[in-house]
């Protein structure tokens, strides 16, 4: 069995408790504007292009398929990504990995060969192995048998997952976690989906259900400024969390800004792209507002 | 340039605080740090040396060329410094002991060693693989300051009369020597006492001058005397540093706790010491040196060493926050609280203290040398990336070095000058590299030996042999066979280079076919200027490299260090009739010589450029992994311990929003004591925000207090040169992965 994965990012410290190995899929159905993996979103490898890398040596024009998917137009590399066929063949053959491809396919004993490198560092942190995304369910039969070969070593594993699939299809893979970690984005379902693409009602439902497994539980909100940031959201989600089981914490994540230049290497329009991370201070008048709901918050 | 007398600087009638003091003396140390930057810096530690306009020596010859060799001329130069130098004295600090010089860099660049002794054929050899022999190098070895804290400057001198008078005429010139030496030590210590005393005098403000009353007290007692209580114990071997630094550079703490633990309890016990005192006396200690000490670890039956004054250690670093040099040695039963503790400071002052020692690899090590467990332990850190027993061995630690990446290079350009005969590949140049590493390895050992032999005819250890155990009972200096132990450092550098060279050259020509060892080599010798030259050096750049986790780079590293480990160690067998008993212990490391041996290096296949610097001691090249990962750096490095109880450091950047938190410190402690139990011999550390390198290194002067772990030496940023700073921040660079580009 194999699953695209975008990257294996080992010595990874804010995707979970201690230090872990973060495994992204590829994949995503959830299709969030702010989205700081946004390369993860298609359900296809995507052509990544970094110009600041490139060394301008040609080899992207010569090989291109048809001739003019790939042109430079006023000193800049111009990529028909509609027509270009032989993306995979112009990644491969760019040296200075100005172009690449946004995942490649992995065996689970591919991936455990990296994770199970650190397992020392799993074991005095109380860290392990966290499958991310894109969404990580998307690859559940993968996840489940990873999770398997990770317990067989004595490696814990987590998930970070959108919630947004029915619940029978995710339920065997959440079983097998020893942690899950899980968006509610918005409490309210017509913002919800004007920003994700998706319904929060079946993420209510899967999150509900989720936490009578008995296993611990982190529901996170990403800050997203203008998006999520509302006080009257957050506090929403912070008392539907204080209502659940099994629940460790509720989570803030600041605003990530990482996604801009991925966009920029897709091409892709960027609507936060002013966006910053909240201060300090910030944060702090956050956590003071929540201070009485009822759940213990998290800002990271 | 710095005064150097300090005194009515204040309100007759203003009373200090022990946090004043310090504050007040750290302003003047950054303050003097500038002016060093300004002076033009120093690619080095900063030693405690002060930058003065007030004194200048100039040296007295006994050789044609300039420079000075053998007892009688070191002893003259010394003795005449010290009747000359005048005494710092600042009435804020607890302490006198400040120097101006090292009497060793007086001497001309070129010719300090004695050329009666040549070595034109090793000479040879040593150029053409870029082998920094260490031959006339000093003091990299570690005296025992217990010695003199039990005898006392006077007890040394009377135990070397009268070892004169039991010895012949052949020991004559040593113990003349020595006499003289300690005479004039002691004669100086009692002149600071009497300056210091009228300064005492002069001093309007009554605290201060009082203070500046017991300074005089209590050098004119330990001029002669061994101190009693903590706070002339700091202060015997503050005098002892700036001694030992005046002669030949040469100095070290030892393990803190062993040295200063007796003074410290005897005084609490009798009341005439807090703890307060005793943090602000060790704040000025670090403020007089920045030596390096050794903070817990096990004694001999396995019992963690650290006690109360190990925090007071680390609380007196915290207040004084500047270039400290303390490692803790790691060990199962080390404090748990003092180890978070030393975690949490690490974080907070961003100021690369303390580094981290692992005692099991340390002593499992040595132990494998033949030495027995209790012997190991004794192997304290004391220098850049080096443990040493206190005055029992002789070990020209971190002066030894061999260029891989060198030794790479000339074993690729004789297998293609012999390509019509034979067909390139990886394994036919590691048959290559194999012969030719072994070449500069056995040069190396005869260099060693060739020191050994004639360095007292250059430079004897007039100072260092004071405190050696036995040494003065044998009348000998410690290269004529003073020392109880022979055990020499052999270090090599550009690990990752060659490495990396023999990886690319494996997976782009061998497997993949990309190219040609022929185009390659056209393009090496373009420097990969040429047509098409930057494509095969980004391929080659982008090959699977040392320090990604198992690749065919960390493959070529581990079979690099094991053959690198056999030849150090067939030193042993080769030198098996000397009668010194020469052992030779392998490690990994460069110290800042990155750029010296990088500079006169040609390209090679690992896509670097002609000239660039070789990598970091035992780290990986820049960009060994997209993300950075320091647990599959440190996996690797501890993959290539040469495991015979010298290093191979890890040398790690953090940056410190990830211990901004209670939980991000759990992580931290929890990642250095990985880094310790994957088998790691010791971790220098940096904590560093790359935003604020990257300024620093565009101005300096915008942070004047920002230190960092240059290699196992902390330094001020400002005092080090572009090319210096710019090493620092490549490494910063490359464990933040692409995050950060700019």
């Amino acid at each position: 069995m194999q699953a695209l994965i975008t990257n294996i990012q080992r010595f990874s410290l804010n995707d979970g408790p201690g230090i872990r190995t973060t495994v992204f899929f590829q994949g995503c159905n959830m299709h969030c504007t702010w989205c700081h993996n946004p390369e993860t979103i298609s359900m296809k490898p995507v052509l990544m292009h970094y110009s600041n890398k490139c060394i301008g040596c040609g080899t992207c024009f010569r090989l291109s398929d048809p001739p003019n998917a790939v042109r430079l137009e006023g000193g800049r590399h111009v990529i028909d990504r509609k027509i270009l066929k032989n993306a995979e063949d112009l990644a491969e053959n760019c040296t200075a990995s100005a172009l690449v491809m946004s995942s490649k396919p992995y065996t689970v004993e591919e991936v455990m060969a990296e994770v199970r490198q650190d397992k020392l560092y799993y074991d005095l942190s109380d860290g392990g192995v966290t499958v991310s995304g894109g969404e990580a369910s998307l690859h559940s039969a993968f996840i489940e048998e990873l999770a398997d070969a990770c317990h067989a070593e004595g490696i814990r594993i987590a998930c970070e997952t959108n919630m947004a699939l029915p619940y029978h299809r995710i339920e065997p893979m959440l079983k097998k976690m020893d942690l899950i970690m899980c968006d509610l984005k918005h409490v309210d379902s017509p913002t919800h989906k004007k920003y994700t693409g998706v319904d929060n009602q079946i993420i209510f439902n899967n999150i509900g259900r989720s936490s009578l497994l008995g296993i611990p539980m982190i529901v996170r909100t990403p800050l997203i400024p203008g998006a999520t940031n509302d006080i009257t959201n957050l506090k929403g989600v912070a008392e539907f969390v204080s209502k659940l089981r099994n629940i460790k914490y509720y989570e803030l994540l600041n605003y990530n800004p990482l996604g801009s230049s991925k966009r920029m290497a897709m091409d892709a329009e960027d609507p936060f792209g002013d966006c910053r991370p909240y201060s300090n201070k910030d944060l702090e008048e956050i956590r003071k507002q929540l201070q009485d709901a009822g759940v213990e918050l998290k800002i990271s | 340039m710095s005064e150097i007398r300090f005194i009515n600087e204040f309100d007759p009638n203003r009373t200090f605080s022990y946090d004043e003091r310090i504050a007040l003396l750290r302003r003047r140390k950054v303050q003097q740090t500038e002016e060093k930057a300004k002076a033009g810096g120093a690619d080095e530690d900063d030693y405690g040396l002060i930058v003065q306009n007030v004194f200048d020596y100039k040296l007295k010859p006994n050789h044609p060329n300039g420079s000075i060799y053998g007892y009688k001329a070191w002893t003259e130069n010394y003795c005449s410094i010290l009747q000359q130098h005048p005494i710092y004295v600042d009435a804020l600090d607890a302490f006198s002991a400040k120097g101006f010089l090292f009497l060793e860099r007086l001497r001309p660049k070129t010719k300090k060693w004695n050329p009666d002794y040549a070595y034109p054929e090793l000479q040879a050899i040593f150029d053409k693989y870029q082998v920094i022999s260490g031959i006339d190098n000093c003091h990299h070895f570690t005296p025992d300051l217990q010695i003199g804290m039990d005898l006392g400057w006077g007890g040394i001198l009377r135990k070397l009369k009268e070892q004169k008078e039991l010895h012949d005429e052949t020991h004559r010139e040593f113990y003349d020597s020595e006499i003289e030496v300690v005479e004039n030590i002691m004669a100086f210590i009692r002149r600071a006492a009497d300056e210091i005393e009228a300064c005492s005098r002069e001093e309007k403000n009554k605290q201060l001058s009082e203070n500046l009353r017991i300074m005089a007290d209590i050098d004119r007692k330990i001029a002669e005397n061994p101190p009693e209580t903590f706070r002339e114990a700091i202060q015997w071997s503050n005098w002892f540093s700036m001694l030992s630094r005046t002669y030949n550079r040469g100095s070290a703490g030892g393990q803190l706790e062993d040295l200063f633990n007796p003074f410290y309890e005897r005084d609490i016990k009798a009341g005439r010491l807090t703890d307060d005192e005793a943090i602000f006396y060790l704040a000025c200690m670090f403020l007089q040196d920045s030596r390096y000490w050794q903070l817990g670890g096990p004694d001999e039956n396995d019992n963690d060493k650290t006690c109360h004054l190990s925090y007071l250690a680390l609380y007196a670093a915290d207040k004084l926050n500047i270039a400290t040099n303390l490692t803790i040695r790691v060990h199962d039963k080390l404090d748990p609280v003092f180890f978070r503790e030393s975690v949490e400071l690490l974080f907070k002052n961003k100021q690369g203290w303390p580094r981290y020692s692992n005692d099991k690899a340390l002593t499992e090590g040595f132990m494998r040398c033949g030495y027995s467990k209790e012997l190991a332990r004794k192997r304290v850190a004391a220098g850049c990336h080096w443990m040493c027993m206190p005055g029992m061995e002789y070990t020209m630690n971190d002066t030894v070095k061999v260029n891989i990446a060198m030794v790479f290079s000339v074993a690729y350009k004789d297998m293609m000058d012999n390509a019509g005969s034979i067909t390139p590949s990886s394994e036919v140049l590691w048959d290559y590299f194999s012969k030719h590493l072994k070449i500069a390895v056995d040069a190396t050992g005869k260099g060693i030996i060739h020191h050994l032999t004639y360095q007292t005819k250059s430079q004897p250890e007039l100072i260092l042999n004071l405190f050696q155990h036995g040494l003065i009972e044998k009348g000998e200096n410690i290269t004529d066979g003073g020392a109880n132990y022979y055990n020499m450092c052999v270090d090599g550098a550009g690990l990752a280079v060659a490495a990396d060279s023999f990886a690319a050259c494996e997976q782009r020509i061998d497997i993949e076919h990309k190219l040609t060892y022929a185009e390659l080599t056209r393009h090496m010798d373009a420097d990969f200027n040429d047509e098409g030259g930057e494509y095969t050096r980004q391929m080659m750049l982008h090959s699977e490299r040392y320090g990604g986790g198992d690749t065919i780079g960390d493959r070529w590293a581990v079979r690099i260090s094991k053959l690198w480990t056999s030849l150090v160690r067939d030193l042993v067998r080769q030198h098996s009739d000397n009668p010194k008993h020469v052992n030779f212990i392998p490690g990994f490391f460069s110290w800042s010589n990155t750029i010296l041996l990088g500079s006169i290096l040609g390209a090679t296949p690992n896509g670097r450029r002609k000239g660039e610097p070789i990598n970091h001691g035992a780290n990986p090249n820049g960009g060994f992994r997209k993300d950075g990962a320091v647990t599959s750096m440190c996996n690797s490095i501890a993959a290539i311990q040469p495991g015979y109880g010298n290093t191979a450091p890890v040398q790690l950047e953090v940056d410190p929003q990830i211990a901004n938190d209670p939980e991000g410190v759990d992580k931290m402690c929890a990642m250095v004591m990985g880094i310790m139990k994957s088998g790691n011999t010791l971790l220098n550390i940096n904590i560093i925000d790359a935003k604020k390198i990257l300024e620093a290194h565009k101005d300096p002067y915008k942070y004047p207090d920002l230190v960092v772990r240059v290699t196992g030496f902390t330094a001020f940023f400002a005092m080090l040169s572009e090319k210096f700073r710019e090493l620092v921040v490549d490494r910063v660079r490359a464990v933040n992965g692409d995050a950060c580009e700019e």
